[in-house]
């Protein structure tokens, strides 16, 4: 077998399991059509460090946590840990803030936009038009030269930060200290979760699969139209297929655009939310969960994204953007249109004028 | 001929490269780099040519390996990365 056929093999395999994974982590507790979602997942621990006081969703989540220690102890096993960093960091904030304002919009990462789609939510289809929109004007962005500049090389303290920082988190999870916030029982998707060991595990898995197949969701997309090169669409649709096929197993799947769980039925701003993150994800060079993964592996533009990520969806909950099962909000719909504006200028003032 | 694929910081830098190299007359591919060369996913030229090629602006590429039966032979590598 060449190179390139087991690397395709692997990362179905790789994307067979982390959709199982996904699907079981609901039947263990985890919000329905979310056994992972990144964006919601770090909205959550923004709400449990008391970042935002929306009650429904502080927690934080040992998915999170187990995603970067899972990449960061694979990366280390096979020598492929290296701290690099100083390409842009404010830029790769901002984007990530935005993302982060579009998958609250949509109310889901791309990783949560599969799950979704595997469980019936036909609106996660729309929003995965908008996400393939997005990651298209993004490609054409880096036609034209798009660049947010090298990154170099960092001291290990600063590649090893994030990940101690995660098992800080981790520990005052456990401690469960009086300044850390729990949803109530009973109160919205924060008080659904699997046993926190269960998650970490679950995490730990997705972590280290991810990062020894580079899955992403937006570079599934991008090297298809940039290359012609379907491996890491392979892991994606690969998740998509096991997930289906459990939610099926478990009459899980319920299809059609109303009464899907955590989710809305306005297909424009559906659209326009994943049609955000596509765009935003695109000009970072990866999807929420890529972004985990790299900070694991020493990024440290990556461990900014993720802060962004955080802040932004701190900023969402605490000025009312975050959408909810009812529908998008005002401010959120004019949140998603600033931010689509801002991405753009970013795209803008980061390209060369002349194609290469 | 021999075999070598060039990574680089930036998107750019690669499609600027494959230009310069299709330029000099030697067939050159831009496609994600290799899971086996490296953990990072950007762009990598892979082009046939009689020796290593480098730019006037080779302070885009990351490195430089030549593909030989035994694998991948390391010939370049930027300082810094």
């Amino acid at each position: 077998m060449t190179s390139a056929k087991k690397d395709k093999v692997i990362i179905i395999v790789a994307g067979l399991i982390i959709g199982v994974i996904a699907t079981l982590l609901v039947v263990a507790g985890n919000p329905k059509n979310m056994g992972f979602c990144i964006a919601c997942f770090i909205r959550d621990t923004a709400g449990g460090l008391g970042l935002h006081r929306a009650a429904p969703v502080q927690y934080i989540r040992p998915e999170i946590i187990g995603i970067v220690i899972g990449a960061f102890v694979c990366a280390l096993a096979k020598k492929e840990f290296s701290p690099r960093g100083g390409s842009a960091p404010m830029t790769r904030f901002t984007l990530a803030f935005c993302a982060m304002i579009g998958c609250l919009m949509f109310l889901g990462c791309p990783f949560r936009m599969v799950l979704r789609m595997a469980g019936g939510d036909l609106n996660a289809l729309v929003g995965f038009v908008g996400f393939i929109a997005g990651i298209l004007v993004g490609v054409v962005f880096l036609k034209k030269g798009f660049s947010l500049k090298r990154t170099y090389k960092m001291n290990t303290s600063e590649g090893v930060i994030l990940p101690v920082v995660e098992v800080v988190l981790f520990a005052l999870l456990l401690a469960a200290p009086a300044f850390i916030f729990f949803s109530e029982e009973g109160a919205g998707p924060g008080a659904m979760h699997a046993n926190v060991w269960l998650s970490l595990f679950a995490g730990l898995i997705v972590g280290a699969l991810a990062q020894r197949t580079r899955l992403c969701m937006v570079g599934g997309i991008r090297d298809v139209v940039l290359f012609k090169e379907s491996r890491l669409l392979l892991g994606f649709a690969a998740i998509f297929a096991s997930a289906l096929i459990v939610n099926l197993i478990l009459g899980f799947v319920n299809f059609g655009f109303t009464e899907q769980p955590v989710a809305y039925n306005d297909g424009l701003w559906n659209f326009l939310g994943l049609f955000l993150v596509g765009f935003a994800c695109c000009l970072l060079g990866g999807c929420p969960l890529r972004q985990l993964v790299m900070s694991g592996e020493g990024n440290v533009d990556s461990a900014v994204v993720v802060l962004g990520l955080l802040l932004g969806a701190a900023f969402c909950h605490n000025f009312g953007l975050a959408s909810s099962g009812e529908g998008p909000t005002p401010a959120g719909k004019i949140a998603v249109i600033a931010a689509i504006v801002v991405v753009a200028l970013i795209g803008l003032v980061n390209s060369r004028k002349k194609e290469a | 001929m021999n075999t070598y694929i060039a990574t680089f910081f930036m998107h750019f830098g690669a499609i600027r490269y494959q230009k310069m190299c299709k330029a000099l007359g030697y067939e050159a591919v831009a496609m994600p780099v290799p899971r086996d060369l490296s953990s990072s996913c950007g762009t990598c030229v892979k082009y046939n040519a009689p020796q290593v090629l480098m730019d006037e602006a080779h302070d885009e590429i990351e490195q430089i390996v030549e593909c030989t039966d035994e694998g991948y032979r390391l010939l370049y590598k930027a300082a810094d990365c």
